[in-house]
């Protein structure tokens, strides 16, 4: 039983996969330009210093990327699936979340999240061999720890050198280490992922000391109900941001599927490239 | 003499004078794309947090956007190579249904009561007459900032935003991802069904 409960939990507590990884703030443009550079033409020779017409050639004529897609089918009915269960349950939940606790206190609780999370962005980016950034991260748990009143606060939004740190996670080690993303896949309830992300995404979870209570069945830092408590919390407190930017998707969206599974490819491949 | 010194020094006043105007005009929108796009984007988020009615957001914001944005050109990138085969009839009345949709999608998502703050990186130079701009947008709630890159290309000595990344995916390859089947299997017809059709759905602003 225990063990049920636990894999719903970590199911459910990245049904906004897609949410939490557009989440991630960055100025950095490599990957962007890099994605330019994909996409565009060689360069012609004689490419005019100010067009005034559209260059024919230039734009517009890269084809649809390919994507490993191979379990489409099945994929697609895992979709619908999680499109159910994301608006009849967890938009519901999202909602009565967001009318019962204030702006102010979401913001904090996602923060206080957030800084959560700190042992699993510190342990990918020693594991990159990213020291300096590793040691950001610490900053960054200290002074939001501290002056943050134990993470509620971002304090260190207001410090330079530690406002803009790219969160590590085990898929994106796994990249640096040079596993392909294998295959696309729909996991059920968890959403949108390659075959390395959900080898990380497990890692992750290894990695995080919080989750260790349901790991482990002698090495606890809490107990049972304490470590189910912040694991349904950090859910609930995630499910808004998760539920919007899945409805904004959908709602632009031709085609909802490969709207989600572009958006989600393009992000982590950015996201490699910092 | 006298007369001669006059003209020489009258005709390097006019050589100055013309050197200046050419100076100052390369110096307004096109020698500066972040200050057009700095220009361009305050425009709107002006309109979009003024107070005003939600209702009518798509009017007032749509002049600017079609000022800003190469709809032309998006619409081409989101289409891909199957543009070609399009008839210019095909390609206006997708370019028209196809920015109507992006109008709509970008009003709905700017309205609100708290404007964000906008902070610029650095231009980069992608080509001669393209580049790209990186902002950082921080909402007032103390959402987490996120990463939007805009692309512009110098049309007619005048800077348009033919792509927009949100956090690394770009606009019109997500959209080229999705009509990329579309236009193999139904070509124009197809696409112009499929825009009408999604025209015709509700958009629902508190989602």
């Amino acid at each position: 039983m225990n063990y049920l409960i636990a894999s719903l939990l970590l199911l459910f507590t990245c049904v906004s996969g897609v949410a939490d990884q557009v989440n991630q703030p960055n100025l950095s443009h490599r990957s962007v330009a890099k994605a330019e550079a994909k996409t565009k033409n060689p360069p012609t020779k004689n490419r005019p210093t100010a067009t005034t017409t559209i260059p024919e050639d230039e734009l517009g004529n890269a084809p649809a990327e390919k994507v490993n897609d191979p379990f489409a089918r099945l994929n697609h009915t895992t979709f619908r699936l999680n499109d159910s269960v994301t608006i009849h349950a967890v938009k519901p939940l999202a909602r009565g979340y967001e009318y019962i606790v204030p702006s102010q206190v979401r913001t904090g609780l996602s923060n206080f999240f957030d800084n959560l999370d700190f042992p699993v962005r510190f342990g990918n980016d020693v594991l990159q061999g990213r020291f300096v950034r590793s040691g950001q991260e610490a900053g960054k748990f200290v002074v939001n720890t501290t002056a943050g009143i134990g993470g509620l606060i971002r304090v260190s939004d207001h410090v330079s050198s530690l406002a803009d740190v790219p969160g590590e996670d085990f898929g994106l080690t796994l990249a640096r280490w040079g596993f392909s993303s294998g295959p696309y896949i729909v996991v059920p309830l968890l959403g949108p992922s390659t075959v390395r992300d959900l080898t990380g995404y497990a890692g992750d979870f290894a990695l995080n000391p919080l989750n260790w209570y349901l790991i482990f069945s002698n090495h606890r830092l809490i107990s049972n109900v304490v470590g189910y408590s912040i694991s349904a919390s950090r859910f609930v407190v995630r499910a808004p941001a998760g539920v919007r930017t899945y409805e904004q998707m959908k709602e632009a969206a031709i085609d909802p599927y490969i709207a989600v599974r572009n958006a989600y490819l393009s992000h982590r491949e950015a996201q490699v490239g910092k | 003499m006298y007369a001669d010194k006059g003209g020489a020094a009258r005709r390097r006043w006019l050589v100055m004078v013309s050197f200046c105007a050419v100076v100052l005009s390369s110096a307004a929108a096109p020698g500066d794309p972040v200050g057009q796009l700095r220009g361009q984007v305050d425009q709107v988020l002006a309109i979009a947090y003024s107070g005003q009615s939600n209702e009518t957001i798509v009017d007032r914001v749509r002049p600017l956007l079609e000022k800003d944005f190469s709809f032309e050109l998006v619409t081409r990138q989101a289409i891909g190579p199957g543009w070609r085969q399009f008839t210019p009839a095909d390609q206006q009345k997708v370019t028209n249904l196809f920015s109507r949709l992006v109008i709509r999608i970008y009003a709905a998502r700017v309205v609100g009561t708290q404007r964000p703050s906008i902070a610029y990186g650095k231009m980069v130079t992608l080509a001669p007459d393209r580049c790209e701009i990186p902002t950082r947008v921080t909402a007032p709630n103390g959402d987490r900032p996120y990463a939007v890159v805009y692309r512009l290309i110098n049309l007619s000595g005048s800077w348009r935003i033919y792509d927009v990344l949100i956090e690394g995916v770009s606009f019109v390859a997500n959209y080229r991802a999705q009509f990329d089947e579309l236009v193999q299997r139904g070509g124009a017809p197809a696409v112009i069904k499929t825009l009408e059709a999604k025209l015709a759905e509700p958009i629902n602003p508190n989602s």
